[in-house]
């Protein structure tokens, strides 16, 4: 029968839960490495296996799933099907689940879908609520239209890998597409020297109103975090959503241009 | 001379034989607790890549307290099942502390989710913490099952505020009992809204199993053991109460007839939770040792007179029909470890030693019993004892305050004193609180190992 201490009880399990989820929040880490590194443009081997695949059907239909892209509420991963130079399905394999997630993936998904067969490209409209899927959604389609490129290349192999040697040039900049949202255009230059963003800076950016202080809020973060992150792949400002949509869709247009 | 030494071995040995000591299963219970936590918090760590600011860690943190909440609620609802190794083997007492224990922890986890999760998903929507409660309002009625799942948790604070201690020792037992039952439908309500919008079950089938088993396996044993048993153990018994005798002033035993009582499984020192079908007494249960062994025909508890319930319990009538659920109770003969036994009885906390005064196998001078009372008139019970002390060959001795109300001596010293092998006993211990404390704080001085030691307390 020993002698309980009820109040030293209560704050030993409160600091001890306490210290413990603050352990594993530490614990994880701001980034998934997996995602970091598909973004970074290395081919994996999954790719390589995807384009022999798709070199053997290259004549007909063929599809190719892109690398998953881990958003902070969970992976997306996009799978297009190609048949000739034309997408003619894209699909989410991956969506985040859970909570309002799953909400947001029901709302959004289809509209990227139909948006990329539309558009024939990963430059689609971010659907406004769902900011991160859709940010996901669209960095696992650029790999999947990547590994598509590769497999039909692959095919031809005369044409060598030119863009590399392009990235290794001197500084360069340049400008991304004009980038609506509606609060107005966002249009953004970023100085590119040796494959790394070395400066970025909003060209346009919304203004009156409330959008003039989210303005100077969020684009100065959002220089910061271009240059940090060395993608698109950086942190929507809170409280400046939209403007950060069109930010990183400009970016994306920028970078897509530094890529050839 | 040498005939009776003989037998005296013999006696010993056959003694020996019949105690086989089983351990609690405490420890390996705690285990598997702390192991299930492991894995609970693993369903999350293996479901999260990565955490960008600090609206992600929010948001976890709201995802962890409310991953942890849900696994203790279950094993909160667990420990009230009657489990018969929980009841019987760990101890009702024990099993009441950590239900008490856990279920204070468990409220705390919802409260720190209920707010956590609500923060953070107002940081995302991008709103500024003035519109907390709008988007507390926004998730209850957008998401599936959040609506049941808020009115469980509006319960679970309503039921935890009155168990908290001033308050439930101001309400009357069958108040705070019944609004305690409300607990299964919050573990019901709320139950919905962890598997819809759960992040870790929306996203790994695996994880929803496992909940699924979890709660499953806790609602088969809170049929079982909560409803079927009892219902089994009635029809079968078929209790009904024979007398009631006054023992000493304020002091009632009641007898308890029905059939085949030899067959329930009770052994001396468990009680029974009885209810009497009398008017006024047939909405509760309250649990009462058997103040002797179970024999086919009769049972006997014997009840001091201190609340509302007890002091009725004088004016039952002979053939009122009872309802009992049990055997419960860890306080028998299989804690014994030794050959030789000291029973100490505090007031009405005679009534277990009484039974195991006279059931616990042994040889002439292997038991003891001491029994502490105010005066020589409050020693209920002490004709048979004395009567058991006789045909046993065992020693039964008692303290009581002096005249002048002086409280005896119970100290390490004056128990070496009269017992001095003590620290080679068993000690069995049942009184209040106070006196179980000091008596057990005398017993540690006087060398006996804590592990020897057994008593109940259901003081919280």
């Amino acid at each position: 029968m020993r002698k309980s201490h009820p109040i030293r009880r209560v704050v030993l399990a409160g600091a001890a839960t306490v210290s413990g989820i603050v352990l594993l929040l530490s614990l994880k880490p701001a980034s998934d490495p997996a995602s970091a590194s598909a973004a970074g443009g290395a081919v994996p081997p999954a790719a390589a296996q995807e384009s022999a695949q798709g070199g053997a059907q290259a004549a007909g239909q063929s599809t190719s799933t892109g690398d998953a892209a881990q958003t902070q509420y969970g992976a997306v991963q996009v799978r297009i099907t190609v048949v000739g130079n034309k997408i003619t399905k894209s699909e989410a394999v991956q969506a985040p689940q859970g909570g309002t997630s799953t909400q947001k993936t029901e709302l959004a998904v289809p509209k990227l879908n139909a948006a990329v067969v539309a558009k024939q490209s990963p430059d689609i409209d971010t659907v406004s609520g769902a900011t991160y899927t859709s940010e996901g959604y669209k960095k696992s389609l650029q790999s999947a239209i990547d590994k598509a490129n590769a497999a039909a290349s692959a095919a031809q192999p005369s044409q060598g890998a030119s863009a590399p040697a392009q990235g290794a040039a001197a500084s360069k900049t340049l400008t991304g597409t004009v980038a609506q949202t509606q609060y107005g255009p966002v249009q953004v230059r970023i100085t590119v020297s040796n494959g790394k963003i070395t400066k970025a800076e909003a060209v346009q950016a919304p203004q009156g109103g409330t959008s003039t202080q989210k303005t100077e809020l969020a684009v100065p973060k959002l220089n910061a975090a271009a240059v940090a992150a060395g993608s698109a792949d950086i942190d929507s400002v809170s409280g400046a959503t939209y403007t950060s949509a069109g930010y990183k869709k400009s970016l994306q247009s920028a970078l897509d241009q530094a890529g050839g | 001379m040498t005939t009776t030494l003989a037998g005296g071995r013999a006696a010993r040995r056959q003694t020996m034989r019949r105690i086989r000591p089983r351990r609690s299963p405490a420890v390996p219970l705690v285990i598997a607790l702390w192991a299930g936590a492991a894995a609970v918090l693993w369903l999350w760590w293996d479901n999260t890549p990565s955490l960008a600011d600090n609206t992600a860690k929010i948001l976890a943190a709201g995802r962890i307290t409310g991953l942890l909440a849900g696994y203790l609620m279950a094993l909160v609802v667990l420990q009230m099942a009657r489990v018969p190794a929980l009841e019987r083997r760990v101890g009702s007492d024990r099993v009441a502390r950590w239900h008490a224990m856990s279920g204070r922890y468990t409220v705390s986890l919802v409260i720190a989710h209920v707010f956590l999760i609500t923060w953070a998903y107002a940081l995302q929507a991008g709103k500024s913490l003035g519109d907390f409660v709008q988007q507390f309002m926004d998730m209850v009625t957008n998401l599936p099952d959040m609506g049941k799942a808020a009115i469980g948790t509006g319960l679970l604070v309503v039921i935890a505020l009155l168990s908290v201690g001033g308050v439930r020792r101001r309400l009357p037992y069958d108040t705070w009992y019944h609004v305690h039952l409300l607990t299964y439908a919050v573990v019901f309500l709320t139950f919905w809204h962890q598997i819809t919008t759960g992040n870790e079950f929306a996203v790994q089938p695996t994880a929803k199993t496992f909940w699924y088993g979890l709660y499953g396996i806790v609602t088969a044993l809170v049929v079982w053991y909560r409803i079927l048993t009892p219902l089994r153990l009635n029809l079968r018994h078929r209790m009904y109460v024979e007398a009631v005798i006054e023992e000493t002033p304020g002091i009632v035993s009641v007898l308890i007839g029905g059939k085949k009582l030899h067959r329930m499984g009770a052994e001396a020192g468990q009680f029974f939770r009885w209810r009497f079908m009398a008017p006024g007494m047939r909405f509760s249960s309250h649990p009462y040792s058997l103040s002797a062994a179970p024999r086919p025909d009769m049972l006997r508890i014997t009840v001091k007179a201190i609340g509302d319930h007890t002091a009725r319990l004088r004016e039952l009538r002979p053939g009122t029909r009872v309802w009992a659920e049990g055997p419960y109770g860890a306080l028998t003969a299989q804690r014994r470890s030794r050959g030789k036994v000291l029973l100490v009885a505090g007031g009405v906390g005679i009534t277990p030693m009484r039974a195991l005064f006279e059931t616990l196998p042994g040889a002439s001078g292997d038991i003891t019993l001491l029994y502490r009372a105010n005066s020589t008139q409050d020693l209920a019970l002490w004709d048979e004892l004395a009567t058991i002390a006789d045909e046993r060959g065992a020693r039964l001795m008692y303290a009581v305050n002096s005249p002048d109300g002086e409280r005896p001596d119970i100290s390490a010293e004056r128990l070496r004193q009269k017992l001095p092998d003590i620290d080679d006993h068993d000690v069995f211990l049942c009184g209040p609180p106070g006196f179980a404390q000091s008596v057990y704080d005398s017993l540690r001085d006087a060398g006996v190992p804590a592990r020897r030691i057994h008593h109940e307390s259901f003081e919280m």
